[in-house]
This record gives C-alpha cells, structure tokens and sequence, in this order.
C-alpha cells in the first residue's frame, strides 16, 4: 500500500532532485567561474549618486489596517446576503429571521466601534 | 430543524453580551457595572443548563448535541469563569486592566468553548475554536502598555493562527475523503476507509486541538503567554480553555475517530507522556511561579490524556474526574498567586514566599495543600485524581503508561514541595498585604475545603461523570 | 443518642487542638471533661438498659465508609452488652481523669494540649469496642496506639520520655502486624469483615487447613493465633510486655487511663468479641491460658522488687490482665470481663493514687525516698489502702470476688493446661498481695528517706484530686458485689445474650470450701507478713537478698528481658541497619539512585528549560517538525 501510494509521486521526487541540481550547479558554477575582486566602493549602496538617507521600508499607520479589517467584515457581511436574497423564497421565516439576527449582531460591533472611535481618523 | 429551546443557554449569552457591549460602550467607566452583570449572567446561565439537561439530543441535523457530557462541561466552565472573575477582582483594578471589553471577552470566549463541547460538526468546531481562541489572544494583550503582555498575545496568535491552519487542512482532508464534516457520518466512512490521506486528516486535527490544551510538543507558546498575560488572565487560560478543549478532544476521538481507536491511540500515548514528562522536567528549573503553574499544568494535561488513551467509557470518566479536580487545585493556586502582593505590587517569583508561613499561617496552609494535592500525595484530592487515571490505564493493560505517570509525578512532587519548603522553612519576609478581597479569600478557602475534605465521599464526582457519560456506551 | 456519645470526645479533642490557646486553660478542661461527661451519662443509660433487658442491639451506620469490588465495611456504632460494659468503663474512668487531670497538670504549661490528647484517645477507644468489622476495630486499635505514643511523650522535652513512647510504638507495632495478618487471613477466606458475617460464615471454615510458612494447621487457628498475637501487644503479655514498665514516663494520669484501665484491656476485649473464633481453636485457647498464667507469675516476681512507684503498679497491671487471659483461655470470657471491670476501677485508684502521692512529693516516684507519709496524706492514704484491699482481693471488696472467680474455673477447668494455671494463680494471689502491701508500707509507713524536701512540705492533694479518688474507690468496693450476680451468676446468660459465644454451656460450678478459702487467706494473712517482713525486721530482706543475689538480680533487671532483646533483635537489626545505610543506602542507592536521578532530572531540566528560546520561529519549527514525525509514524 505504502509502495503504491508513493509510487506516484516518484515522478515529482526525481523531478525535485533534478531541479535542486540544476539550481545548485549553476550557482556553484557562477562562484567558480566569476571574477571576484570587490573595493569598498563596489561593495557600498548605490542610490542615484547620493549617499543613501532614510530607510527604504516606509511605515504605515496602523490605523489603515483598522479600516482595512473592518471593511472586511462588512464586505463578508454583503456576500452573505446575496445567496440569501436569491433564496429568500425558500428558507422561510427561519431564514428570514436568522439573517436579520445575523444583521444584529453586526450592527452591535458597528455601534461598538464608532462609540469607541474607531472609525475616526483624528 | 426548530430546536431552539436547546441551544437557551447559548442565545442567552449571546444576547447578553450585545447588550452589555453596548452598556459598556454608552456608559463611561463602566466596568465594575458589566463585570457584575457578567457574573451574573454566568451564574444564571447554570440554571438554564442544568435545567436544560433534559436528555441526550442531537439538533440541527446531528451537527450539535446537547447531551449529559456537553452539559456537565458547560456547568464546569462557567463555575470556573465566575470563580476566575471573582478572585481577580483586585488585581484588575491595581494593573488598570479595567476595561469593560475584559468581562465581554471572557463571555464571549465562553460562548465559544459552549460551541467546542457541544459541536458535533468540524465547522461547528471550528468556528467555536475560533471565537475562544480570538478572544483570548485579545485578552492576552490586554494589558496594552505591558511589552510582555503584547508580545505574550502576538506569540499566542502567531502560533494559535498556524494550528488553526493546521486543523482546517486536517478538516478539509476528512471533508474531502468522507464527503462530510458531521462526526457520524465520518464514522461511518472509517468503517471502510482508512487509507492513509485520512488518517493525516485526523493527525492534522489532533494537532490543531492538542496546540489548544497546551500538550507536548505544541506547548511551546503556554510557559511564555502564561507569564506574560496578566496574572487573571493567566487564571482564566489555566481553567476554561482547557475544560473545553478536552471536552471538544473527547467528543471527537471517541464520537468522530471511534472506530479507528487503534490509529490514533500511539498518537495520544506519545503526546500524553511527552507532556507529563516535560512538565514535570522542565518546571524544575523555573522560578516563575506563573511560568511554572504552566508546566504543571501541561503536566496535568498530560495525565488527563493518559486516560483518554484507554479507548472506553473508563478512561473518559477518569479523565473528566481528573480534570475535575485539576479545575479545583488551579483554582486554588491561582487565588494564591494573586495574593501575594505588597503595596500593590504583585509578586510571582517563588522565593518572594520565603517564610510566608510565619506571617500568614492559613494562606500558607491552604497554599501548600493544594501544593501536595497537585503532587497527588493521599488523602488530598489530587491523589484520587491520578489514582482514577492510574487505574483505568492499568486495568487497560498500559501500565509502562501508569508508571511513566508515576515516574512523573514522582519528579514533579520535587517543584511542588521545594515552594512548600520556601514557604515553612525560609527565612520570614515582609508581610504581604492582608487586606485582599473576599474573593480571593472565599476561593481559596472553598476550593481548600474541597481538596482536603474529598476523601470523605470521593465517589460524588465519580458518580455525576458517570452520570455525565452514560451515553457513551 | 449514640452519635453524641461516639463525636462528643471527638469534638472535644478537635475544638481544644485547634482553638486550646485560644479557649485557655480553663475553658478546654472544662469543655473536653464535660464532652466527655455527656459520653458517660449516655453509657451508662445504655448500660441500664441492657441490664433491664429492654433494648435491642444497637447498630447505627455512620456512614458506609469504604466499598471498593466485594470489599466493604461501615465507620457504624454497635453497642451490644459487651460493648456497653466496656463503654461503662472506658467514659467513666476516662472523665474520671480528666477531672483529675485538672489539677495534677496544673504546673504544665500546654495543658490543653493534654487534655485533647485524652479525649482524643477516649474517642479512639469508642471506636474500637463500637465497631461492628474488623477494620473501624483496626482504625480504634491504631488511634488508640497513637493516642497512647502521643501521651507517653507527652513531656517531649525529656529524652527517656520519647524513648518510651518510640519503644511502646514499636513493640505495639509487632501486635498490630499480628493483628493486621489475622484479619488479612480472614479477609481472604471469608470474604467480608464484619463480625457477624464473620462469626457467621465460620462454619464454612471447619476443618480447612493452609500451611504458613511450611506450617500445617487449621484456618481458624491461625486466624486465632493472629489475633491473639495482636491481643498480646496491646495487653502486654510475656514477651510483648516491655514496653508496659517504660510507659510510665507518661504523666500518671494517663498510666492510669491508658495503660490501667482501658487501652491495655483492648486485648482482652478483641479476645472477647471474637470468642467464636477462639472457641473453635483449642490450641490458641491453651496458648492463651499459658501465656496469661505466665505473664500474671512473672510480671508479680518482678513487682516484688521495684523501686518505682508507678512501675511496681504497671507490672500488678501486667499481672492482672494475665488474669483475664487466663479467664478467656479457659473459656470463661464472661469472668475476663468481670475482672476487667473491677480492676478497671482499683487499678485506676492505685494508680490516681499513686499520682496523688506523686503530687504532694512534688514529682518524686522512687519508694527508697519516701516512707512515713501516712499521717501527712492520710485521704491518699486511706485510698490507697482500699485500692490495695480491693488488688489483692481481700473478702468482699471487688477484686475478691472477680479474681476468686477466676481461680475457680482453673479448679474446674478441662483443659491440659488448668492445673498450671490454678497453681500460678493462686502463687501469683499471694505474690499480689505481698507486693501491694510492701509498696503501702514503703510509701506511707517507716521512716522519711527524702533529702531534698522536707517532710513538712508534703500535703495532702486539693479536692479535684481527691473527688476522682473517692469515686473510685467506691468503684474498687462496690463493683464486685454489686455486679457480681448480673455478669458472672447462674443467670449469666441472661445480660451478656448473644455477645459472648459459648461453645458448650458453661457452667460454674463450686469447689469445696476450703478451696474457696485459699486465696483470701493468703491474701489476709500476706498483710502481717509483709508488714514484718518489709517494716518490722528488714533484716530478713537483706539476708534473703545477700544470699539469693543472682536471683536478686534477675527480678530487679526484669528478667532480664530488655536485655535479651537488645542482645537478639535490637543490636544486629542496627548493625545490618547499618550495613545496609552504609553500602546499600548511600553507596548504590543513593549514588545510582536519587542522587544520580536527582542529578539527571537536573540536567534535562536545563535542557527542557533551553529548549524554550523564546523565538516564535522555534516555536513553529517544533510544532512543524512534530507534525512530520507524527505523519511519518502513521505511514510506518
């Protein structure tokens, strides 16, 4: 059984190996092969001609996240209530209701975080 | 598929806390308000359990059973939570954690460990993890201008994401070989199937769970999120989550695994004695007193496991009497922890109870009595506790099991009675501050009397979990 | 009604272990003597019942104590005639010392402690006689044998104290083993411990036979023999006894409550109870009867020539429960209990009095320091007389009638062993009475040998010690009169009922007279004797010792036996003790063992603790290395 299953993968495992050596090599080769021989110069950062000033990862406000989770949420909540609209007629009250209890408890973290302030900017 | 009236327990939780998350949010300084009413709805929701507890029902198309077991959990897990409340009162408000979303986390991660017991679906267990999980790792940060607490819910989170991640593969590996996510009906599927893709599935799930109850080797994030979470959050970690984790791990195992008992049986037995020989080694070294209640208590989960390895009715009585008892001495201890405070500092260092005996005869007795209990040293109830599980392994025909456990239990009495030592034979400290809540002083004393008084009539426990689990066989 | 008098010493002893600093002084003694008190009113209602006949054996279940498989047993009271007798004695005496204790202890400074450890021993002692199975027996036989460790050290501080107390655990540690086999060997063959499916389910038992220790011999005279051994380190019987003598470091109160009157009858009370069994065994009822003679000749040798106050009265102790042995070896368990009754209550008073005389000698005990305290104790002095009468049964004082009657069954007795017994005990009557007499005349008569106090100084003890005094020795006259016809008449049967088992009906019958007349006279005529020998001409004494010196010798070291005993088990038990801390203990077990594991556990300890970098990256990489080890293991 354990035979037969990893049989199938053989192909992908002779693959794998092929690949490695391939990529491997090549790098190898390139070390061998290459001139080496680096000064300061070379070896400092390049920006234009300028020395570099500042870091090149730029920080967010991590109030964009806030925002972004939160339209999330109430994207979710709108392709929830598609399929429901086109199947109201079948699901009943039950269905009816469970949405709209659905549509509370949303409506209760929305009360929540614009009380807690979270949808203002400042 | 109108079954309302079984799920009263969980709607009113709900329903409570919508309510009192707009409360909180229109009142200013609402805290000490919602925490009260909290409380309450705990407390009135065991009624509304206990009298729920009617019969074994499985509703909504056999994804969710509200039956003895589910039942005996729920009331455990809320007794749990109103005793975690109650005895972290004061520290809540000495460390400014009195926010008023800390009580509708803790209620809505009771909802969520309602859902683990009660699921009888993958997704329904999920989605109950989940909800637990996510409110936990906000309470574990919640003490925002704390590095450690921050980092403690950043690790939680990280690592809590990748079981979880795990355990949805797993899902979707059974899903995608039985053609279903409801237990029964995978059962019925191992009846004939268990290649080999399948039986990843249920290590993948395994996995995911065993990461929630802290069991060697997916530990690794309790020692650093118990010390660095808020001691009461600490407390509620060590009580709720693991009663609904083990709920959710047994409903599984035995309802949706039954059949292939002999796949997974090797998996549990590594796991459960990893974790109690960790525990019990890797405790030694710490001078933590939280960071150290977290090996003990991966420790106890480890022999908690032991039983659920016997495969029947036996070892999952033992196993929840077990944890009953485990629920009773955390308890215990951590009313304990939060005691020591000077001036409104908090110590958690071992040897800062140097000589806590002398100033504090009672706390000190009471301290080191749930100290021998969790050795599991006769006639406290802790010894009855390991004695079940030593008893329904042995009778199982795993005895190395049994002895590894003793061996372990052996090496932990070690931890457990150096702090007693600290405590009675140390040169005297300060005093520590007397005037602590009744609170902490009514948990202590409850869960004291019971440890010391269990040995008049160990079989009531006994016979509610049989009680509990007759629909087992 | 029971349950107040079982919990009522219980409570007593908790309130005043927890609170005694608290409630003070005076409060505990009062409170534990008036808990106690309650227990005697309500057992001596039972005891009245009985004797009217109209009750009922009482058996009320406290609580099913343990019920594990086939094995289960109560904690319940069982209160029959045998049982009320003894909680007659056990309450009575009992809060008779604790009143007596009030004052004897009035210079000790943890005198609540005292007094809880009484009522705790009383309540360890209900249980025992209230048991209705061997294991509440066990629980009562165990807390009495703490009770009893606990009260002989109770001047811990002293080192012969606890020496005392460590010897008394040990040497009642070999009975309890005895015990313990015979209620495992009944267990096993039986099935169920208590007494009356026991005694019942006997019969299945008749001629079986098991071998111990390449040993052939019916079951039920193992389970006797056991029993009995148990019964012999309780009542320190020859070869178990020596523990009786060093007991008396204990405050004298306690001599006379634990180690008179109640604790050391427990032997003779199990012997009593069980009587189904022992019938059913000749050869442990033969045992019995020669053991109980030798121990009754013996222990009265050794008391002729003790200079100890309290020890001359722990060998009559001795002596006298060798009596009730005799008693119960020949069958007539009723005539054990008669004596145990009256002796209770003039081993009691020689003992309280004993104490009083103690008392006003401001703690002194040895006879060589005293003489001549009669006309400054003269109430200590007059008791102690009626004791003395009562001990040595003189006519119609109790001890009279209870140790004559046991006199006459050896007369009558079928056994192999009777006409040893009767020779011995009427030998051991007169060495009674000679050596009760001489410790009367070496305390109260003669000349005044104390250096150290002056004889001014002696006075009598206050009214709390007296008040137990008088009491009691209106127990030690009246006693054997007035119970005489209820326990041991021709009407017998009728109080005891079914507590006692007979195998074949017994019946007394009358020796001639002169027979009848034997003891008592030598019991009178040992009073001009000793007042002679010991008072009037010493010089008879000197001779006797000077000439028979080894023999001197022998009595004065006790026969030698804790010597004996040192020689054959204590010394090489230490020496291979020794061995074994030395090369077994430290060398192998402790260097391979804790120390070697303690040093393992250390150093995975630090491993495990490393193992804990504190990188969230290590903390996935485990988790994900383990899942891969996990999955492998489920394709192998």
């Amino acid at each position: 059984m354990l035979y037969d299953f990893l049989k199938d993968y053989a192909t992908i495992l002779i693959f794998l190996f092929i690949s490695i050596g391939i990529g491997v090599g090549f790098i190898f080769l390139n070390l061998l092969f290459s001139p080496n021989n680096p000064d300061s110069e070379k070896l400092s950062a390049y920006e234009c001609g300028f020395e570099a000033f500042g870091d090149a990862r730029m920080k967010f406000d991590v109030r964009f996240y806030l925002v972004a989770i939160l339209f999330i949420i109430f994207d979710l909540e709108v392709a929830f209530l598609f399929p429901w609209a086109v199947s109201l007629g079948n699901i009943g009250l039950l269905g009816f209701w469970s949405m709209m209890f659905f549509l509370l408890i949303l409506t209760v973290g929305f009360v929540y975080e614009w009380k807690k302030g979270a949808l203002d900017w400042e | 598929m109108n079954n309302i009236e079984f799920i009263y327990p969980e709607l009113f939780l709900i329903i409570s806390l919508l309510i009192l998350l707009i409360l909180g949010v229109y009142k200013s300084n609402s805290y000490n308000f919602i925490k009260k009413i909290t409380t309450i709805c705990f407390l009135l929701c065991i009624p509304i359990v206990y009298l729920n507890n009617i019969g074994d029902f499985n509703i909504f198309n056999n994804s969710y059973s509200v039956d003895s077991l589910s039942n005996y959990l729920k009331i455990l897990i809320l007794l749990s939570t109103v005793f975690s409340l109650m005895f972290t009162n004061d520290y809540i408000k000495i460390q400014k954690l009195d926010k008023f979303e800390y009580p509708i986390l803790i209620l809505s991660a009771v909802i969520g460990m309602f859902l683990m017991v009660s699921s009888n679906d993958l997704i329904g267990l999920y989605l109950g993890i989940e909800l637990q999980s996510l409110s936990l790792y906000v309470l574990a940060s919640i003490d925002r201008g704390s590095e450690k607490s921050t980092e403690a819910g950043v690790k939680y989170f990280v690592l809590g994401a990748l079981s979880s991640g795990l355990f949805l593969y797993g899902c979707s590996l059974l899903y995608g070989f039985s053609g279903s996510t409801n237990y029964y009906e995978i059962s019925e599927v191992f009846k004939q199937d268990t290649s080999i893709p399948i039986l990843f599935g249920i290590i993948f799930i395994i996995i995911g769970l065993a990461f929630k109850i802290s069991a060697v080797p997916f530990h690794m994030w309790s020692p650093d999120v118990y010390q660095g979470s808020p001691t009461s959050v600490t407390s509620f970690f060590a009580l709720a989550p693991k009663i609904a984790g083990l709920g959710a791990i047994i409903r599984i195992l035995y309802i949706c695994f039954g059949e292939i008992y002999e796949e997974w049986k090797s998996i549990i037995i590594f796991i459960s004695v990893a974790s109690m020989l960790l525990g019990a080694f890797a405790a030694i070294g710490q001078t933590n007193l939280k960071r150290l209640m977290a090996y003990s208590s991966i420790s106890h989960i480890g022999y908690v496991l032991a039983a659920l390895t016997v495969g029947n009715r036996d070892g999952v009585i033992s196993a929840i009497s077990y944890l009953n008892i485990y629920i009773i001495m955390m308890i215990s201890s951590f009313a304990c922890i939060l005691f020591f405070k000077r001036k409104n500092v908090y110590f958690e260092n071992i040897y800062d109870l140097s000589g806590l005996s002398k100033n504090h005869p009672l706390i000190s007795f009471c301290f080191a009595t749930t100290l021998f209990s969790l050795a599991g040293i006769p006639p406290l109830a802790g010894f009855f506790a390991k004695f079940y599980v030593f008893k329904s392994v042995v009778e199982a025909n795993m005895i190395y099991l049994a002895i590894i456990g003793l061996i372990a239990s052996v090496i932990s009495a070690f931890y457990y009675l150096r702090i007693v030592k600290i405590m009675y034979f140390d040169p005297e400290n300060e005093k520590f501050d007397e005037g602590s809540n009744i609170g902490i002083r009514f948990s202590i004393l409850f869960s004291s009397i019971i440890i010391i008084f269990y040995f008049l009539n160990p079989s009531s426990i006994l016979y509610y979990v049989e009680m509990a689990t007759k629909f087992l066989n | 009604m029971s349950y107040v008098l079982v919990f009522a010493p219980l409570i007593g002893f908790l309130l005043t272990i927890c609170f005694g600093k608290l409630l003070g002084d005076r409060i505990s003694q009062i409170l534990t003597s008036s808990l106690v008190l309650a227990s005697t009113l309500i057992s001596f209602f039972y005891f009245f019942k009985f004797i009217s006949n109209d009750t009922a054996i009482i058996n009320d279940q406290i609580i099913n104590w343990l019920s594990s498989g086939k094995l289960s047993f109560d904690w319940s009271i069982y209160i029959d005639p045998l049982t009320s007798l003894m909680l007659v004695i056990i309450t009575s005496i009992s809060f008779l010392v604790h009143i007596y204790s009030i004052e004897y202890m009035s210079h000790d400074k943890s005198k609540p402690r005292f007094m809880a450890y009484l009522s705790f021993f009383t309540f360890a002692m209900i249980m025992l006689v209230t048991a209705d199975n061997f294991v509440q027996l066990f629980f009562g036989w165990e807390g009495v044998g703490l009770a009893s460790y606990l009260l002989i050290g109770f001047w811990y501080h002293k080192n012969s104290a606890n020496k005392a107390a460590i010897k008394a655990f040990i040497v009642n540690r070999i009975g309890d083993f005895g015990l313990a086999i015979g209620i495992f060997i009944i267990y096993k063959y039986l099935g169920t411990l208590n007494y009356e499916e026991v005694f019942n389910g006997l019969i299945t038992l008749n001629d079986k036979t098991i071998s111990i220790l390449g040993i052939e011999g019916s079951i039920i005279s193992f389970i006797a023999f056991f029993l009995f051994i148990g019964a012999m380190g309780k009542s320190a019987q020859i070869f178990l006894h020596t523990w009786l003598p060093d007991a008396m470091e204990g405050p004298t109160p306690v001599s006379a409550l634990i180690h008179a009157a109640t604790m050391v009858t427990a032997g003779v009370f199990l012997v009593v109870k069980c009587s189904p069994i022992f019938e059913n065994s000749i050869f442990v009822l033969n045992l019995i009867l020669v053991i109980g003679a030798s121990t009754a000749l013996f222990a009265a040798t050794i008391a002729l020539v003790q200079n100890d106050i309290k020890k001359v009265i722990a060998y009559s102790t001795c002596s006298q429960l060798g009596y009730m042995f005799v008693a119960t070896g020949l069958g007539a368990y009723h005539i054990a209990m008669f004596h145990l009754f009256t002796h209770a209550f003039f081993k009691a008073l020689l003992f309280l009095g004993a104490g009083s005389v103690i008392h006003s000698m401001k703690d002194e005990q040895d006879m060589r320091r005293m003489g001549g305290l009669w006309n400054k104790i003269p109430i200590t002095y007059v008791f102690m007389i009626v004791g003395t009468l009562a001990i040595t049964g003189f006519p119609f004082l109790s001890g009279f009638f209870s140790k004559d009657a046991i006199i006459e069954a050896t007369y009558y007795s079928q056994s192999k062993f009777g006409g040893y017994a009767m020779v011995v005990c009427i030998l051991t009557a007169l060495l009674t009475s000679m050596y009760s007499w001489r410790l009367i005349i070496r305390t109260f008569h003669g000349n005044f040998n104390n250096i150290n106090l002056d004889l001014k100084d002696v006075k009598d003890s206050g009214l709390i010690i007296i008040l137990p005094l008088l009491l009691l020795s209106i127990g030690a006259v009246s006693s054997g009169f007035a119970f005489k016809e209820l326990l041991i008449g021709i009407d017998f049967i009728k109080f005891w009922d079914n507590s006692i088992y007979f195998k074949e009906n017994f019946e007394l019958k009358h020796p001639p007279f002169w027979f009848l007349l034997l003891t008592p006279m030598f019991a009178t005529f040992a009073i001009p004797l000793s007042f002679y020998v010991f008072l009037k001409n010493k010089k008879i004494i000197d001779d006797i010792k000077a000439r028979h010196q080894p023999l001197y010798n022998f009595l004065i070291n006790k026969w030698y036996f804790d010597e004996i005993y040192d020689f054959i088990f204590v010394r090489p038990i230490k020496n291979i003790g020794d061995k074994f801390w030395k090369i077994g203990d430290i060398f192998i077990i402790d260097g391979f063992g804790p120390n070697g594991f303690a040093k393992i556990a250390k150093i995975i300890s630090i491993k495990a603790v490393k193992f804990q970098s504190g990188f969230l990256y290590h903390y996935a990489f485990v988790m994900l290395i383990f899942l891969s080890i996990f999955l492998t293991l489920i394709i192998i």
